[in-house]
């Protein structure tokens, strides 16, 4: 019970975009590798559910989501991944995500995006964030530890599979995706790569993709994806869409992004379908990064 | 005797540290260091605060911005610490230090604590200090002395020998006329409460031609901050002198061609107008405002629309309609169709609190039409001014006259597509709904409510919810069983659970305000029934319905109804299910225990009904700090 408490109060805290001590992070990275190890490559979820694209630290607009589409644990949630990076707030953003994990477990599914990575996260802000916030790496340690731990994929009902990036040509069955060893640093090529790579295009068969990483793939693919795993839908993030969210291929690939202008992809128990869309968080309902290191303790 | 000086050397530890630290090589020690500056000098008692602390920080200003500005503000408030009164001369050399060096914000709180430890001075240590220091920062060869400076006159002034007094007013008029523009506008800055300390005199012969002249700098941003004492000068003139050395200067100050300087002239009209008086605000401020409204640039137009309102309501009460008619008016008309959004705003902001001025006449007359445009514009800001400041019209003229407008111009906001615009609109439905009163509201606005309570947005729904209550608590529970549970019921099985959960939420805080028997009647059963729910979040948002439910509800009703549906919620097969049951079920059995201590007393009684709603609250921030509590004994 005072450690439900204790996690209510970390919760508390983040929601209001404050950081919880070091010792706290290390216990919540902790409990959080506890959930996740128990969870499936194609993690299985039910509707109803609202599934969001990439937050890329950007806390005010995590908010703003939550705003929109309710809070945890009411509304339940999948994220897609690339919860780091880019943004001023990826600390607060990603031990929110970690807390609400914790604490509702069943309300809140997380998916690994190609930015939960070390090598990534050293060139695009999470490192130095951590770096600066801290005042050393131990809390980027302890996330980057939880990275190995986040699922490849999800399916919703069984119909809807989810995947931050896309598909990869060693893969053909949801059953090869469970066969990965997931728990390592994202590899430069293969299937776990492409999965967190790759990007639909207007084409047939399998392309190159200009990420360097991953590939491209058709709607051939797609439609032979779909019919051997007897899905609908392959729903998926990574790109940025100007109108928030994307269709491809008939309907068959969606993609959401969380950016500039937002969507979110509502779907409830009968797998209704609803976007909701809105703007990025007025300025006003925004804080301003302090400049200056936390202070130390003196005395 | 022995443990005594061992707890004397323990407490004098922390102290040997902080003077350590404050040489530190890392900043962030210093900085702490300077900020328990306080703690250091009582330690070392006054004497040695005078004699060492004090030379040791004059020596080593050269350090961080950080560290000198936590320096500058600390030493305002260091009298006490070296002595009093009669010793706080010995702050001023670290001070003036500080007051010269490169970084603004360090020299303004240098500034400010010379400031205030200036008054601490005796007359004769005044004298013999603190305005030699002056003299010294103004005749300085860095500009950022000079401009420090500025800010010293007003306060050693007053208490001067006439003699000292005549080399401060010659010193003052050399920086209104540096070569620094930094320096003439700190003067300028401050000429307004100089002005308020000289001699009645002087101020005509020495100030006002530094006013002139600073009036018309060839740097705009000296011109504007004269224009800023133009108000403080002309509080202290009488009207005729007013009208020859001050309003001259604000007329072409009116007219400047620099906007920056027309801006700060609107922004400041309320005061120039209360400052100049009725008379001259008649003749001389009426055509500048005008202009001022009329302006080329949106800035200048958006500043001076809002001053309308207080402009129109100070004006001298024998010809305040006739120039509101004839000279503001067709002035105010133009800009209720200007080209820019934020001067409509603005203009918005105000106009409604013209009609109380002008009386029901006059508002149908002139001022109806302007709010019906203004309703009827295409930017939601202008219109939910408008909205907002209805209570202005409705004392004046009745809203009725607006509702026909007002009805499509709320059904548009209302159906914004940005939701923060929905948001504001919902906020203001108490209120239309206390000034329409209920049955224009039940025919024309009652849908809209129960609209957004199934919006795609959660704030939305969460507002509307909120509304609900607000609206319940303005009409009555009559109304609320009649209107608003029958459709929030219908909601309970609506195919989304989302709007399944938000009939939950508008129990949740209707109860709060519907008797015991309109919620075990009416909204129990529903809710009791969605236990069944298909959905794990509906299951366990029933169970924490129930549990703020529970001190409402007769001990009867929670035996046979409530905890019935909580103990099967705990065997749930979801854990979140099982958690809220669980919790709501240690209320239920708590609350009974309570019950039965207290039952046989009138639970009417305000103390009685004191001590449920105090127990309500207990429970929840108890539970949720993971305490358990014994209930109170009645006697």
């Amino acid at each position: 019970m005072s450690d439900m408490s204790n996690l209510d109060r970390q919760i508390e805290n983040l929601r209001r975009c404050e950081i919880i001590k070091e010792s706290e992070v290390k216990a919540l990275c902790a409990k959080v590798r506890e959930i996740l190890v128990e969870e499936s490559n194609v993690q299985r979820v039910d509707s109803p559910v609202t599934v969001c694209g990439d937050i890329h630290g950007q806390f005010y607009d995590l908010r703003e989501l939550f705003k929109v589409g309710g809070d945890v644990p009411d509304t339940n949630y999948l994220f897609l991944g690339d919860f780091v990076d880019r943004g001023f707030y990826s600390v607060e953003t990603f031990l929110l995500m970690l807390a609400l994990k914790v604490r509702y477990p069943d309300r809140i599914t997380l998916i690994r995006g190609n930015h939960e990575s070390r090598q990534i996260t050293q060139v695009y802000g999470f490192y130095d964030e951590c770096l600066r916030k801290y005042g050393s790496i131990t809390v980027w340690r302890y996330c980057i530890e939880v990275f190995d731990y986040l699922s490849l994929s999800a399916i919703i009902d069984g119909k809807i599979f989810c995947v931050h990036g896309g598909l990869s040509p060693s893969i053909q069955t949801l059953d090869q995706i469970r066969g990965i060893d997931r728990k390592q640093e994202v590899p430069h090529d293969g299937p776990m790569c492409d999965l967190l790579w790759s990007d639909p295009e207007e084409t047939q068969g399998w392309g190159v993709s200009p990420r360097g990483a991953g590939y491209l793939f058709g709607s051939d693919v797609v439609q032979q994806f779909n019919t051997s795993n007897d899905i609908s839908l392959i729903c998926r993030a990574h790109q940025l869409v100007m109108e928030g969210y994307k269709w491809h291929f008939n309907e068959t690939v969606l993609t959401v992004w969380c950016g500039n202008v937002a969507a979110i992809f509502e779907l409830d128990e009968h797998l209704k379908q609803d976007f909701k869309i809105f703007e990025a968080a007025p300025q006003e309902q925004r804080g301003i990064p302090s400049k200056k290191p936390q202070a130390n303790y003196f005395l | 005797m022995a443990a005594s000086e061992q707890a004397g050397d323990d407490s004098l530890y922390p102290i040997a540290v902080l003077i350590d630290e404050l040489r530190n090589e890392d900043v962030q020690l210093r900085l702490n260091s300077i900020k328990k500056l306080s703690t250091i000098a009582l330690a070392l008692g006054v004497e040695r605060t005078r004699k060492e602390l004090i030379p040791f920080l004059t020596d080593t200003i050269y350090d961080e911005d950080e560290v000198l500005l936590a320096l500058a503000e600390q030493l305002g408030s260091f009298t006490p610490l070296v002595g009093g009164n009669e010793h706080v001369h010995c702050l001023l050399p670290p001070l003036e230090s500080l007051a010269t060096v490169e970084e603004t914000v360090v020299r303004d709180k240098a500034v400010d604590s010379l400031r205030i430890i200036a008054a601490q001075h005796s007359a004769s240590d005044l004298e013999t200090h603190f305005i030699p220091l002056v003299k010294r920062l103004a005749a300085g060869d860095w500009f950022t002395s000079r401009t420090s400076s500025c800010g010293l006159f007003s306060v050693c002034y007053p208490r001067a020998s006439s003699s000292v007094k005549a080399e401060l007013r010659q010193h003052f008029r050399n920086l209104c006329g540096d070569d620094t523009p930094m320096v003439r506008r700190a003067a300028a800055g401050k000429l307004g409460e100089f002005a308020k300390v000289v001699e009645p005199e002087y101020l005509k012969s020495d100030l006002i031609p530094l006013f002139t002249a600073l009036s018309s700098d060839e740097q705009d941003s000296v011109r504007l901050l004269a224009v800023e004492a133009c108000s403080n000068m002309a509080s202290l003139l009488e009207p005729d002198d007013i009208e020859q050395l001050i309003m001259p200067t604000l007329r072409e100050a009116a007219h400047d061609k620099s906007w920056r300087v027309r801006y700060m002239v609107a922004d400041k009209f309320n005061e120039l107008q209360k400052a100049v008086g009725p008379e001259l605000t008649k003749n001389d401020l009426v055509p500048a405002f005008q202009s001022l409204l009329k302006d080329c640039e949106a800035e200048v137009r958006a500043a001076s629309a809002h001053k309308v309102k207080d402009f129109c309501q100070n004006l001298p009460a024998d010809s305040r309609e006739q120039i509101i008619m004839s000279n503001i008016l067709p002035c105010v008309k133009d800009l209720v169709s200007d080209g820019n959004q934020h001067v409509k705003s603005a203009m918005a902001s105000v106009i409604m609190g013209l009609s109380p001025i002008l009386g029901k006449d006059g508002t149908i007359e002139h001022l109806l039409p302007l709010f019906l445009t203004q309703l009827k514009d295409e930017c939601p800001e202008v219109r939910l001014n408008i909205i907002s400041n209805l209570d202005c019209v409705n004392e004046v003229i009745g809203i009725k006259q607006l509702s026909q407008s007002l009805l499509p111009a709320i059904v548009e906001l209302a159906e914004d597509t940005k939701w923060r615009v929905r948001l504001a609109i919902i906020e203001y439905m108490p209120l239309l709904a206390g000034q329409l009163g209920q049955e224009f509201f039940d025919e024309k606005l009652n849908t809209l409510c129960m609209t957004w309570l199934v919006d795609h947005v959660y704030a939305i729904r969460e507002a509307a919810t909120l509304n609900l209550k607000k609206l319940v608590e303005k009409f009555d529970e009559d109304w609320a069983q009649k209107t608003v549970i029958p459709k929030i019921t219908q909601m309970a099985t609506d195919q989304n659970y989302l709007h399944r959960m938000t009939c939950l939420f508008c129990f949740n805080v209707l109860s709060q305000v519907c008797s015991e028997e309109l919620v075990s009647k009416m909204m129990l059963p529903t809710i009791v029934a969605m236990a069944n729910d298909a959905v794990a979040n509906v299951r366990f948002n029933v169970a924490k319905t129930l549990q703020i439910l529970i001190p409402k509800l007769d001990q009867s009703v929670i035996q046979i109804k409530v905890k019935p549906c909580l103990e099967k919620l705990k065997t749930d097969q979801d854990n979140d299910v099982q958690f809220y049951a669980l919790e709501a079920l240690d209320v239920t059995d708590k609350w009974s225990v309570y019950f039965r201590t207290t039952n046989g007393i009138n639970r009417n009684d305000p103390r009685v009904h004191y001590g449920i709603s105090r127990i309500e609250k207990t429970v929840a921030s108890w539970r949720r700090h993971g305490l358990d509590f014994a209930v109170p004994k009645t006697k």
